[in-house]
């Protein structure tokens, strides 16, 4: 298994998830910078570029990666999981809108699951597959409640650009603009065979608290609960809407004339945004730690 | 030789079964390799213990813990929303290499050795044992700052903690 740095290394420097992230960094203050070199990390962090520094936090910051106890490792088998879930999703539901016009695969349109219902699950599984990842890289920061509270702000305002990648993608686009509103009423109608049909869940019921499915649905929608008041005031701060980010998609994919369901199907399907700023945001973690630890 | 094939297949199934049971049950948590460089999670000390000797944040300062692992605490210190310094306490239990470089130090901080690393970064070894480190972030801060930054910390109160481990 490769090292978070060695991943760090290996994405993408412009390729379409990129250009999606870019398109809607616009929206977001301080914007986006994308590192995709392990050695600038690190120089950023430590304010030097001092080459034997650099290689002393590399090597440290390897150690700590392949250390399974520590979780960095953990946390991106998480965003992998998730990821793979979202491009499997997105590409049955692909085939299900071309398919919508060719008679002979319309039966398979007709099969995919293209409910509203399931994009909820989803999203909830993002949510949760976030706090889990949060957990791992950071342990629990602090003594009291308050200072956990304040450390997974942090992490959220850090990741700006990420959530607000999460929330346009995979709550404004494909659920309308009250999605947060409704996100509840939708979630209470997913069932145990809902949340089977979606990929990621099989790879991550294992990671997540409680046994059987029930106790799963329950985590997800209790952690849930945190994330809709803060994404609510994030959305309401930034003004986020979908019209908003597909205009502002718009700026660096060029003009779109589907629907809004239409654009997360295609970006569902063809970006890795999810994975992207998640190896980002751990190798940052990761790094932050090595540099203290040299 | 009936009676071989019987031994024969008894004997394949207990191999396949137990070398089975070896890739998929959950047995890996227990081999070598999940801890950091191999060292024993109770030879480190928790990083539980290493919140509480942080600086106290003073006038418009705020203290966010951000990391806290086994042998290890992290926090920012930011001033109105900016991140102006990373502060850390880590036990070197794990990594052994990072005291070497105090054997130079000429500097102290209450009798504990200092050691500048690049531009940025100060790092202090308390007891032999607890590496405390303080990296300007963002506009950076001088040499004075941090090392005030450092005799900020309960450092009587870390030395104290090498016994307990």
């Amino acid at each position: 298994m490769s090292s978070v740095l060695e991943r760090l290394d290996r994405l993408p420097r412009r390729n379409l998830t990129v250009l999606a992230i870019k398109g809607l960094s616009t929206l977001v203050p301080g914007g986006w910078h994308n590192i995709t070199r392990a050695d600038d990390l690190i120089a950023d962090v430590l304010g030097s570029s001092d080459p034997e520094l650099i290689r002393q936090v590399r090597s440290r910051a390897d150690v700590l990666s392949r250390a399974r106890h520590e979780g960095y490792g953990r946390a991106l088998s998480l965003y992998d999981a998730v990821n793979r879930s979202q491009k499997a999703a997105g590409g049955l539901r692909l085939l299900a809108n071309i398919g919508g016009a060719l008679p002979l695969v319309k039966r398979v349109a007709d099969l995919t699951p293209t409910s509203e219902t399931l994009q909820a699950a989803d999203l909830s599984l993002k949510v949760a597959a976030e706090m889990l990842a949060f957990t791992q890289v950071n342990g629990l920061p602090g003594d009291s409640f308050g200072d956990f509270a304040a450390a997974l702000g942090e992490y959220a305002g850090e990741a700006r650009v990420r959530m607000a990648a999460l929330i346009c993608f995979d709550a404004l686009l494909p659920l309308g603009d009250q999605a947060l509103q409704r996100l509840d009423g939708l979630l209470g109608g997913v069932g145990k065979q809902d949340l089977h049909q979606l990929p990621a869940y099989a790879g991550m019921a294992r990671l997540l608290p409680g046994r059987g499915d029930g106790a799963h649905l329950t985590f997800l929608r209790r952690s849930l609960e945190p994330w809709l008041d803060w994404a609510g005031g994030f959305i309401s701060q930034l003004g986020l809407t979908g019209q908003k980010a597909v205009q502002a998609l718009e700026g660096t994919l060029g003009p779109w004339q589907g629907s809004f369901q239409q654009m997360a199907t295609f970006l569902d399907a063809f970006t890795d945004t999810y994975q992207h700023t998640g190896v980002q945001a751990v190798a940052r973690r990761l790094v932050e730690r090595a540099a203290a630890e040299i | 030789m009936a009676r071989l094939l019987r031994w024969g297949v008894g004997l394949l199934l207990v191999v396949s079964l137990s070398i089975g049971a070896f890739l998929f049950l959950p047995f890996r948590s227990w081999l070598p390799g999940g801890t950091v460089a191999d060292v024993p999670l109770s030879q480190v000390v928790n990083g539980t213990a290493f919140n509480r000797l942080f600086p106290e944040s003073q006038d418009g300062d705020q203290l966010v813990f951000t990391q806290e692992k086994r042998g290890f605490s992290e926090a920012r210190l930011k001033h109105d929303g900016q991140v102006m310094a990373l502060l850390a306490i880590s036990d070197v239990a794990t990594a052994p290499e990072a005291r070497s470089k105090f054997d130079a130090s000429q500097s102290r901080v209450q009798g504990w050795p200092l050691v500048e690393q690049g531009a940025q970064a100060s790092a202090l070894l308390v007891a032999d044992r607890f590496q405390i480190k303080v990296i300007g972030q963002g506009e950076g801060l001088d040499p004075e700052q941090r090392h005030d930054l450092l005799g900020r910390f309960d450092l009587k109160g870390l030395a104290a903690l090498q016994g307990a481990a």
